[in-house]
């Protein structure tokens, strides 16, 4: 008798490991396998970037600082405004923690705007995501005079291009048909003729040393970046309908986490690939 | 009954935080780290004939600016001793990962100043494999 009696006065109560919500511990997992992804690809990146014989300057590829640390600002001021948005789901002012929710996700949204804005600039010069579609030559060699020469085909195949461009086209084709021709001083006027206004869509190839490496890294980096913005941005639409008040300022806690975890790899990525 | 005892748990467990000014001279002093970086690129930049330096100089402003986003943003500066047993093995993994690849870097620096020389017949031999085709082909994205 006395065992089972002993037995039922046993209260048995729930001591967590690590003394934080079972959620928060969860994101924090997560974001540690994230830390280790990043830093596989940044590592990988810095390897193929300082061991590369040849590496495009950001001139060469069309990158644009200014666009690079705008878009720095903007992470940043979203960082700012989701912590608001914790602070005042804490004071129970739901409203306002709505409201910095919500500019968050503006400033998000405009991150990833301004992103497609410098990958639709990368595209119209021919660096595309699939090495199939880039015009990028390594070195003015051969093959590259034998890409111009084709190129150059097709341009002057067209009917509908404009006359004062097409005689120009012929004439570089005249001289990129001669076998003595100097691939390097080919690519050079090339290189001219592609500022013509008529002349920007006619995807002549060029040449960037190093150019294909720097696409595929460049593109794989910020994709991946800006496929985590879009995933923060999906959980900020689902969250802001909630009434974000005490209770679910837990909630909201892990998700300002989780944008500061993407705020912390643009940081790293905007010196690396914009800077260096 | 135990859902509400958790739940009661996790009220007490809100992390403390430096307020509302602390978030803005953070905010701050990130953007000033952010125009410092972006100084290194512009001509009142002094060593600018010096990328080593400049290079450091950028990670250290970016390691700052994390380190400040994790301190104060993600509230690690108010958390228990459990922010160690979360963070630091996969920082240390982390660290491991990139340095494993530093001799990779190396090497390859290495092996390409040595090639440096024998890039010219490289050239050359292009040209002639190019010769011998004798026939433009065009390549497959045009």
């Amino acid at each position: 008798m006395d065992s089972t009696a002993s037995a039922e006065s046993i209260q048995l109560r729930y001591q967590p490991a690590v003394p934080i919500r079972n959620g928060k511990l969860m994101l924090w997992l997560f974001l540690s396998t994230e830390v280790m992804f990043f830093a596989a690809l940044i590592g990988t990146y810095i390897v193929l970037r300082f061991g590369a014989a040849a590496w495009p300057t950001p001139t060469d590829v069309h990158l644009s600082e200014p666009i690079g640390a705008l878009n720095t600002f903007i992470l940043i001021c979203s960082s700012v405004t989701i912590v608001l948005a914790l602070e005042s789901a804490r004071a129970d002012s739901g409203g306002r923690a709505k409201a910095y929710l919500f500019v968050t996700l503006l400033l998000g949204a405009a991150f990833l705007g301004i992103k497609a804005y410098e990958y639709q600039v990368k595209f119209h010069h021919g660096l595309h995501v699939d090495r199939a579609r880039r015009t990028i030559y390594d070195q003015a060699d051969l093959e590259y005079a034998s890409g111009l020469r084709a190129a150059l085909r097709s341009v002057t195949a067209d009917t509908n291009a404009d006359a004062a461009a097409l005689a120009a086209a012929t004439a570089l084709l005249e001289q990129a048909n001669n076998p003595d021709a100097d691939p390097s001083a080919l690519a050079l006027q090339a290189a001219e003729f592609s500022e013509v206004p008529e002349a920007a869509d006619w995807r002549l190839p060029i040449v960037i040393p190093g150019g294909h490496m720097w696409t595929s890294t460049y593109f794989l980096l910020t994709g991946l970046h800006a496929l985590h913005v879009a995933a923060g941005l999906l959980v900020f639409v689902c969250v802001l309908p909630l009434r974000l008040g005490t209770a679910r300022a837990g909630l909201l806690e892990n998700v300002g986490l989780y944008w500061h975890f993407v705020d912390i790899v643009w940081i790293f990525l905007f010196p690396l690939l914009y800077l260096f | 009954m135990a859902t509400e005892d958790s739940s009661g748990d996790n009220a007490q467990h809100v992390t403390a935080t430096g307020g509302v000014g602390n978030y803005i001279a953070v905010f701050v002093g990130l953007c000033l780290l952010t125009g410092m970086s972006f100084l290194t690129t512009s001509e009142w930049w002094p060593w600018r004939d010096q990328p080593g330096f400049t290079r450091t100089f950028m990670m250290a402003v970016a390691c700052a600016k994390a380190l400040l986003v994790l301190l104060f943003f993600m509230h690690l500066k108010h958390e228990a001793g459990w922010k160690y047993i979360l963070t630091l093995p996969a920082c240390v993994m982390a660290i491991i990962l990139a340095a494993s690849l530093v001799p990779d870097v190396g090497f390859r620096l290495r092996s390409a100043a040595d090639r440096a020389e024998p890039a010219n017949n490289t050239r050359e031999t292009t040209i002639e494999r190019g010769q011998e085709n004798a026939s433009d082909q065009a390549p497959s994205d045009n």
